[in-house]
């Protein structure tokens, strides 16, 4: 165990800096006496030989896609290119303020209107703007839109908000944090809308309705449209969960799905890496109706007639009734000129992208659910899909009941049986209209020999004695951890460095 | 090409083991109403050499703040990061892994972060950290609505919060937009001439749900009055603070002078500016915050043998188990920044956060001697500032800042007049450890050259 607040060194010592331009003594003069720090922090006291060992230990008890294969489902944990890193370190991007000039950052400015475009294309919407950092900051600023329109035609007291219960939980912890009240409706038993669920909530308090398509069973909703103009009937506005874009992208789009709204997730679809938990990137594009709301500023292309070249400049422009701004810059910047890079990558052919999410997805599930005779032989019980489907899109999910009531063994003894054999484990007790759910997104990514040997693992687990799935994980750096214990103790934060 | 496709190639052996004959087999659940005919008309794909000249060549023509003297600052800070920091935190392990839901092969992120929420703590004087917000202003947002959470059952003023008039107006709109939901009403606090906060009338915020004053504020003055805020404010009104988080090298730690919630933008602490992201929010607070507090938690545990382990704790607050209910909508957030930002300040260590909290005072006390002897050009507040400071010019300060970048080669700070009434003719001019004396010669110089053209 590393511990980075045992490290000793000498206290005074510290991280070499150049002299200040001031002595310290002088600049003490300078800051009021009663705001004067008393006691440095406890931080510790370590070189950089120490610290490097330190997280290059630390970096292996973690997990990456660089590890092995993650079938994190609705997370789309694809390959993170390089190159993308290295983009993102030069000056221009790394040293860049977002308060400089325009002039200053045309380079930059260039590559958000290719985005805003590309972006507004794929998803066959009429405007888009980069500036939310997170998917459900996207799904935020999307719902303020939302409400400011209905607002200017009169119509504030559209104040529900409908959800599917197989929803991703963002969906109705934003809308509530516009101060919309959540309908949360009831999935038919194929797992897709239920229209009649739907038509009996819809009315004149309607703001929206928030779904993904495909939905969370991976699922692509058959009657979309209908459901589009249920909702538009009663004057909502339909919005675009874009978290399973990778699924469809160049197949279909929101926009032909008579969505009103969406947003992107730039750390799934278009390869932000995940980073741990973060950053991420959740631009939002909308129809014409809704753009004059879209949070401020966006970036517009100038024709310069002045050298009759047709030179364009780029410059920043506030829509006329935005909402504001949900970010104080201008969103994730990084993520957006990492995604530019992606997309590059595939240009006119994503369509392939999403093709091979979709095949892996497929062949995964097909894996799984035949066995060889040999394989299912030795299963003590066989998953049952979470929703009867022929097709999925990129990613499915299975119910563990079968086994659970078999041999006592749960999704969550698989999913950290899994941690043994050295994968990540796949989405957990996730949507939880499917029980003992595991949730499969392998992306276009994976090998299909990676697939194939994921899938005679998880076989092979199906058919292994229960004491050593319910016991696992065996092989990980810790055994299973005790959530409830941590809950109940509350220890946040190390004691400190003492030494000091 | 596309390169980034295993299976390409090996399309059709893939399906005939499913028994499909072809991938549109794979998307005939699409109803043929909404299916997109044409082909998407994007550019011809790019090889990886490709993209990297075109890259270099976009982000080239940019202006990048270390290639002149440059006294832009206003929120973000040019302070340098050791190179250990983006070479450590862009390790696969860390960089391509997502939230650590199974902690069992997570425990060195989750260590990570369980340091770093101790480095916060210790930083800022609170017991509790989270693992980072978006970014300064949404964890300023999320602070007051977590406040009125924890006050607005008992508060004089439920529903009611007050802000210092000095937070700039992009803080306060991102502010606007996070509580308007909940009907919260935002008052304001007004400032004297020297840019001190007007203590009369921060006492009328007594029995509100919450008080958020900046330290340094927008116009990076250090005001003393603050230390004495909670105790006009009262226990019932929870006292927010927004940090600049490298001045706790020198200036006492606001949980050490009754704040009970710091925010802050965590960025110069791990990354440069990045064009205003990603970087990452700072959240600290009190216990009587934990159980409404939006974000991420590492706890420290033990795992079936006893041994010591770490996981995410307390998400019953969150959305993924709590939806509507939970305490916010906050998902994805900026932890590989945060881990970045752990490297720094474990890199600093206590006198590095020492040193570098003087590097940045004394530039800014440098350039402000240098500045005073200019003949048409005043300090906008008789005050103590950290890292930067206002003055007021002749002409405006539009005109000017082109002048410096024109005929200067340098950029001279931020125009006031964009944020605030009645300051079209004034500068904020920031100086960082990044700022040498040839810089602070430059800015002088160019600012008498302004001043004598047009005639002050």
């Amino acid at each position: 165990m590393s511990d980075l607040f045992a490290f000793n060194g000498s206290p005074s010592a510290g991280y070499a800096q150049p002299a200040p331009l001031l002595s310290a003594d002088e600049v003490s003069k300078v800051i009021p006496n009663s705001l004067k720090r008393a006691a440095l922090p406890a931080w510790p006291c370590a070189s950089e030989p120490e610290l490097v060992r330190h997280y290059t230990w630390l970096s292996t008890r973690s997990f990456g896609i660089d590890t092995g294969f993650y079938p994190l489902g609705s997370c789309t944990m694809k390959h993170n290119p390089r190159l993308n890193e290295r983009i993102v370190l030069m000056p221009g991007m790394n040293d860049i303020h977002p308060l400089a000039p325009e002039h200053h950052i045309q380079g930059l400015m260039a590559i958000f209107y290719e985005m805003q475009e590309m972006l507004a294309h794929c998803a066959g919407m009429d405007a888009v703007t980069l500036q939310p950092v997170a998917g459900a900051q996207g799904e935020f600023a999307a719902m303020r839109c939302i409400q400011e329109y209905h607002k200017q035609n009169g119509e504030a007291n559209r104040n529900k908000v409908i959800v599917p219960d197989s929803a991703h939980g963002t969906n109705p912890a934003s809308a509530t944090m516009c101060g919309y009240s959540i309908i949360e409706i009831p999935s038919g038993d194929d797992g897709c809308l239920d229209l009649d669920a739907l038509r009996a909530v819809v009315g004149k308090d309607t703001a929206a309705m928030m779904i993904t398509n495909p939905n969370t069973l991976g699922i692509f909703e058959p009657e979309i449209s209908e459901a589009a103009k249920i909702v538009h009937n009663a004057g909502g506005q339909m919005y675009y969960d874009g978290a399973n874009f990778n699924a469809i992208l160049g197949k279909t789009s929101p926009g032909l799905m008579g969505f009103d709204a969406v947003h992107y997730n730039l750390h799934k679809t278009f390869s932000q890496p995940h980073g741990g938990g973060g950053p991420g990137s959740g631009p939002i594009g909308v129809k014409s109706h809704l753009a004059d709301f879209l949070p401020a500023p966006m970036v517009e292309a100038i024709e310069d007639d002045d050298d009759g070249e047709g030179a364009v400049r780029f410059a920043w422009f506030n829509p006329s009734k935005t909402i504001g701004k949900v970010q104080q810059w201008h969103g994730n910047s990084a993520a957006v000129v990492r995604s530019w890079a992606f997309y590059r990558r595939y240009g006119r052919e994503l369509e392939k992208m999403s093709e091979h999410a979709v095949l892996n997805a497929n062949y995964l599930r097909y894996r799984i659910m035949n066995p060889s005779s040999e394989q299912a032989a030795n299963i003590h019980a066989m998953p049952v899909d979470g929703a009867p489907a022929k097709v999925v899109k990129h990613e499915f999910t299975l119910s563990m009941s079968p086994i659970k009531e078999a041999t006592g063994v749960t999704g969550k003894d698989i999913a950290k049986r899994l941690l043994d054999y050295g994968y990540m484990a796949p989405t957990l007790y996730f949507p939880m209209i499917v029980p003992e759910c595991l949730m499969f997104e392998p992306t276009e990514t994976e090998s299909k020999e990676a697939i194939d040997a994921f899938a005679d693992d998880f076989l092979a687990i199906l058919a292994e004695d229960a004491e050593i799935v319910t016991s696992a994980p065996h092989e990980t750096p810790v055994g299973r951890v005790d959530e409830v214990w941590a809950a109940r103790n509350l220890i946040l934060r190390h004691p400190g460095n003492k030494e000091k | 090409m596309v390169d980034h496709l295993p299976n390409l190639g090996r399309e059709q052996e893939m399906l005939e083991a499913m028994g499909l004959s072809s991938i549109d087999d794979l998307f005939c659940d699409i109803p043929e109403g909404v299916r997109r005919n044409e082909p998407l008309d994007l550019p011809d794909p790019q090889t990886e050499e490709e993209i990297l000249r075109e890259a270099q060549f976009l982000l080239g023509i940019n202006v990048p703040l270390n290639s002149r003297p440059s006294f832009l600052g206003a929120g973000l800070y040019s302070n340098f990061v050791p190179t250990m920091v983006a070479m450590l935190a862009t390790r696969g392990e860390f960089l391509t892994a997502y939230t650590p839901y199974q902690p069992e092969v997570s425990q060195g992120m989750l260590q990570a972060l369980w340091e770093f929420q101790t480095m916060v703590s210790e930083l800022v004087g609170l017991p509790v950290s989270n693992v980072s917000m978006y970014d300064g202003s949404t964890a300023a947002a999320e602070a007051l609505t977590c406040a009125i959470r924890v006050h607005g059952k008992k508060a004089t003023q439920p529903k009611t919060v007050y802000v210092s008039e000095l937070v700039p107006p992009h803080r306060l709109s991102v502010m606007e937009n996070y509580t308007q939901g909940a009907g919260i009403k935002i008052n304001k606090i007004s400032h004297d001439k020297n840019g001190y906060l007007d203590m009369e009338a921060a006492a009328k915020a007594a029995g509100s749900c919450a008080v958020y004053v900046e330290m340094p504020n927008v116009m990076g003055i250090l005001d003393e009055g603050l230390a004495g805020l909670k105790k006009v404010i009262g226990q019932d009104t929870a006292l927010i603070v927004g940090v600049q988080p490298t001045c706790l090298g020198i200036i006492e730690a606001p949980g050490n002078w009754g704040a009970d919630i710091v925010v802050g933008e965590g960025q110069p602490f791990g990354i440069g500016p990045t064009a205003g992201g990603p970087i990452y929010g700072l959240f600290a607070c009190s216990d009587a915050y934990l159980r409404q507090m939006p974000g991420r938690i590492v706890g420290k545990t033990r795992d079936s043998s006893g041994k010591p382990a770490f996981c995410l704790t307390l998400s019953t607050r969150e959305q993924h188990i709590r939806r509507q209910l939970a305490t916010s909508n906050i998902c994805s957030n900026e932890t590989l920044i945060a881990l970045m930002g752990a490297m720094h300040m474990a890199m600093l260590g206590p006198q590095g956060l020492a040193d570098l909290a003087v590097r940045n005072a004394a530039a800014c006390e440098s350039v402000k001697r240098a500045l005073a002897p200019i003949a048409g050009i005043s300090f906008v507040h008789d005050a103590s500032h950290y890292n930067e400071f206002a003055i007021r010019i002749p002409g405006t300060a539009a005109d000017c800042l082109t002048h410096l970048d024109e005929e200067w080669d340098l950029t001279g700070g931020f125009d006031l007049g964009e944020w605030f009434d009645g300051m079209d003719d004034c500068l904020l001019v920031c100086a960082t450890d990044q700022i040498d004396g040839e810089d602070i010669d430059e800015l002088a110089s160019g600012l008498a050259s302004w001043c004598k053209e047009v005639g002050a």
